[in-house]
């Protein structure tokens, strides 16, 4: 019955939420979310054994791409993040000719060279990417009403409804590749390659489609970002965005669908509302690291692990 | 529900007014203070993160500036003295971050005017500034535009001023014609660019190759300066650097052997450039921010009160971390608390009416006019004289304060042509 009753429960929690916040972490919230698409599109990638350095940067050639296809094309703002998130897709299949014949270490410094290269173009061609100021003025998701609730995208609320329908059917999506043979594959692809590719599995055309579905979820948070800020620039998607995504992934583990977002949860809560509640404003820096550290060395299986051993806890009698 | 009250024929007025009766503890522009009731300025800048050295330097600056008010009695508005206080948001120079701060200090806070560095982080900040009218400055006047009324850079025009030292320089040293320059590839970056090619070309000087954009991220400078040295310039221009960048550049011209003459928007925390070179490399070195111990601070046509008790107390506490933003914030305030008292009032559109008024203001380096209509597209920039500052025997020396219009008079055309080949116009922009 519990079973039964949790999403409904959990959509009604998530319902009220913002409603409990103040206006700052309504804010929040929203790239809250936004993030928890980002990192648990990259844990289907780690799925397959490949850790990359240029996921943020797909983000944002997602949001580069939204953003042109609004101001230029005039297309339609939701239509638009969907055709970001495929620009992403695709630009990974693209990139995937040369960084899939890497593996491990060298597919990670690949795959930053890559987004770097990425990054540099946005800057050089001021037009249309804007150089290194980026593109301004991006057109908002236009408001609309549904009677009971009139949706006014200004407001964070209002988005982060419209993100959290967005970022959930995302991730009932992601969840079901994962629990789908193909998410199995991309398991076995990692775990047991060469017995895999015994098995007749082409472990290189399962590692980019691994590539381009999390790269098109990522072009589908990017889009989100850049319509709710209105601004982006390649510095919005650069290796210190990377790096928090990877400590997210890690903090929280990537052995469970749940883990990264555990991360993700936690560690934003940590640094951007507990840590400047308690005026440690300029500090957070340093005592951010010192909690990662102290989280690695006392917890290396992540936050999942906590979690993991609760529920096995309750599941013994 | 919030939506619908914001959707119900929203005005700048009844957003503020439904947001102070919801925000616990907010007391916002336009809503009348409370006798003695401390008035709020937002400061939401960089404090962590590469670009914190134009953020963190400030508000110690505003800290010191917040004592010396209070123990004046505070600001006087029409209802009585009320002390001021600075509420802080880091924005680690990102957009996202600089909205939510924004939206923590007008909706939570209830400031009465939010000062910000601009250039990154002002595009995520427009849409609040607009829906809410709060009063922002910037440092940065090319954050300006006519879309953005309730914008104002009241005491850095930055990159215009930059010109003023290359004028110094083609007088002071005729002989050379020659000069590169190198930039960080950023907001700050090209309009500096661009207005040093104006500046250099008014004079005559030569810039020898395309200016060397680096990538912001970039550690390893020694490549860069052995392509600035490659031509032989006679000058190497550092732009708008931020510190992270000038100091290792220095050290690397130095070990490199460079000879010639040096200028920069910048040269915070000079003394530890010298530390790393020498006295003898740093002699001559020219830029644009002085230390406000300088004798010519105590002039009559500045307006900074008691720069050199600022600047002391600033040094006692805050020893070797006098910079470029140091004071700017500070005389922002001063600029603000004038109009305020003025106005009799805290609310945005009133201290801005009087900011404005008779279209001339008092800068920090003398009187100045609110200009900016050919760059800007608004004249929301106060500007006048600025000063050129040179290193002499280890210290910032002021080596004389030169008009900004006046050169824009004559060579306005020549700023406009670079601004418009970096795409650096207000009507450029995104």
């Amino acid at each position: 019955m519990l079973k039964f009753l949790i999403w409904p429960l959990a959509a009604i929690a998530l319902l009220a939420l913002p409603h409990g916040l103040s206006f700052s972490q309504q804010e929040i919230l929203v790239f809250l979310t936004i993030n928890i698409l980002l990192v648990t599109s990259y844990r289907l990638l780690t799925l397959t054994g490949e850790w990359s350095l240029a996921h943020v940067v797909i983000m944002g050639v997602g949001a580069y791409a939204s953003a042109l296809f609004t101001k230029e094309l005039g297309i339609y703002v939701p239509v638009s993040m969907l055709l970001g998130g495929l620009v992403s897709a695709l630009i990974a299949v693209i990139l995937s000719f040369p960084l899939f014949r890497m593996k491990g270490f060298y597919f990670l410094i690949g795959s930053f060279a890559a987004g770097e290269i990425i990054r540099l173009l946005w800057k050089h061609f001021r037009d249309p990417f804007g150089g290194a100021k980026g593109i301004k003025g991006i057109d908002p998701m236009p408001d609309f009403s549904i009677g009971i609730y009139d949706f006014d995208f200004f407001e964070p609320v209002s988005y982060f409804y419209f993100a959290g329908l967005v970022v959930a059917v995302c991730m009932w999506i992601l969840w079901r590749i994962e629990r789908s043979p193909v998410g199995l594959t991309f398991h076995a692809v990692h775990w047991q390659d060469k017995l895999a590719e015994a098995s007749g599995v082409n472990l290189r055309a399962y590692r980019t489609l691994a590539f381009a579905v999390a790269s098109g979820f990522a072009g589908i948070g990017g889009a989100l970002l850049a319509h709710y800020i209105g601004t982006i620039n390649p510095n919005s998607f650069d290796l210190d965005y990377m790096v928090f995504v990877l400590t997210w992934a890690i903090v929280g583990g990537t052995g469970t669908f749940y883990g990264p977002i555990l991360g993700c949860v936690a560690l934003t809560i940590l640094n951007e509302v507990i840590l400047r509640e308690m005026g440690f404003e300029q500090a957070r820096p340093l005592i951010y690291g010192c909690i990662l550290i102290a989280s690695i060395l006392f917890l290396p299986n992540g936050l999942e692990s906590i979690v993991q051993k609760f529920t096995k806890r309750r599941a013994k009698p | 529900m919030i939506s619908k009250i914001m959707a119900a024929g929203l005005s700048r007025r009844t957003f503020l007014k439904s947001t102070a009766i919801t925000a616990v503890g907010a007391a916002l522009p336009g809503a009348a203070l409370a006798a003695g009731e401390p008035i709020k300025i937002g400061f939401l800048a960089p404090l962590t993160g590469a670009v914190a050295a134009w953020g963190k330097p400030g508000l110690d600056g505003c800290q010191i500036w917040a004592e010396r008010v209070n123990a004046a009695g505070g600001i006087e508005l029409s209802d009585g003295k009320h002390p001021v206080e600075f509420v802080s948001y880091d924005n680690e120079y990102d957009p996202a971050k600089a909205r939510t701060g924004a939206t923590k200090l007008i909706r939570e806070d209830g400031v009465s005017f939010i000062m910000m560095l601009g250039g990154d982080t002002w595009p995520g900040v427009q849409p609040v500034a607009d829906k809410t009218g709060m009063l922002f400055s910037t440092l940065l006047p090319s954050d300006l535009s006519p879309d953005s009324t309730t914008l104002i850079a009241p005491t850095e025009v930055h990159p215009i001023y930059l010109v003023t030292g290359v004028d110094y320089l083609a007088d002071t040293y005729p002989d050379a014609k020659t000069a590169v320059i190198c930039a960080q590839d950023d907001a700050l970056g090209l309009p500096s660019v661009a207005t040093y090619l104006a500046a250099f070309e008014a004079r005559g000087i030569e810039v020898l190759e395309e200016p060397l954009l680096f990538d912001p991220a970039t550690t390893d400078f020694a490549p860069i300066v052995t392509g600035l040295m490659s031509s032989n310039p006679d000058i190497i221009c550092l732009d708008t650097c931020y510190s992270d960048y000038v100091h290792p550049i220095c050290e690397q011209l130095f070990q490199q052997g460079y000879e010639g003459k040096l200028i920069s928007a910048t040269a915070d925390f000079y003394d530890q450039m010298i530390a790393k070179t020498s006295k003898e490399f740093m002699e001559g070195f020219i830029f644009q921010f002085p230390d406000f111990d300088d004798p010519a601070m105590a002039g009559d046509k500045i307006n900074f009160e008691d720069a050199k008790g600022f600047y002391d107390a600033y040094a006692e506490r805050h020893p070797g971390e006098w910079g470029a933003v140091s004071w700017e914030y500070a005389s922002i305030m001063d600029l603000w608390k004038a109009a305020a008292e003025k106005a009799g009032s805290a609310d945005p559109d009133a201290v801005i009416t009087a900011m404005k008024e008779g279209g001339t203001g008092k800068h920090a380096f003398g009187d100045a006019k609110w200009w900016g209509t050919e760059l800007f597209g608004i004249d929301n920039a106060l500007v006048g004289d600025w000063p050129v500052v040179v290193i002499e025997d280890g210290k910032a020396v002021i080596k004389g304060f030169k008009s900004i219009p006046d050169w824009y008079d004559q060579h306005g055309d020549l700023l406009i042509k670079h601004m418009q080949a970096y795409d650096q116009m207000y009507d450029q922009r995104g």
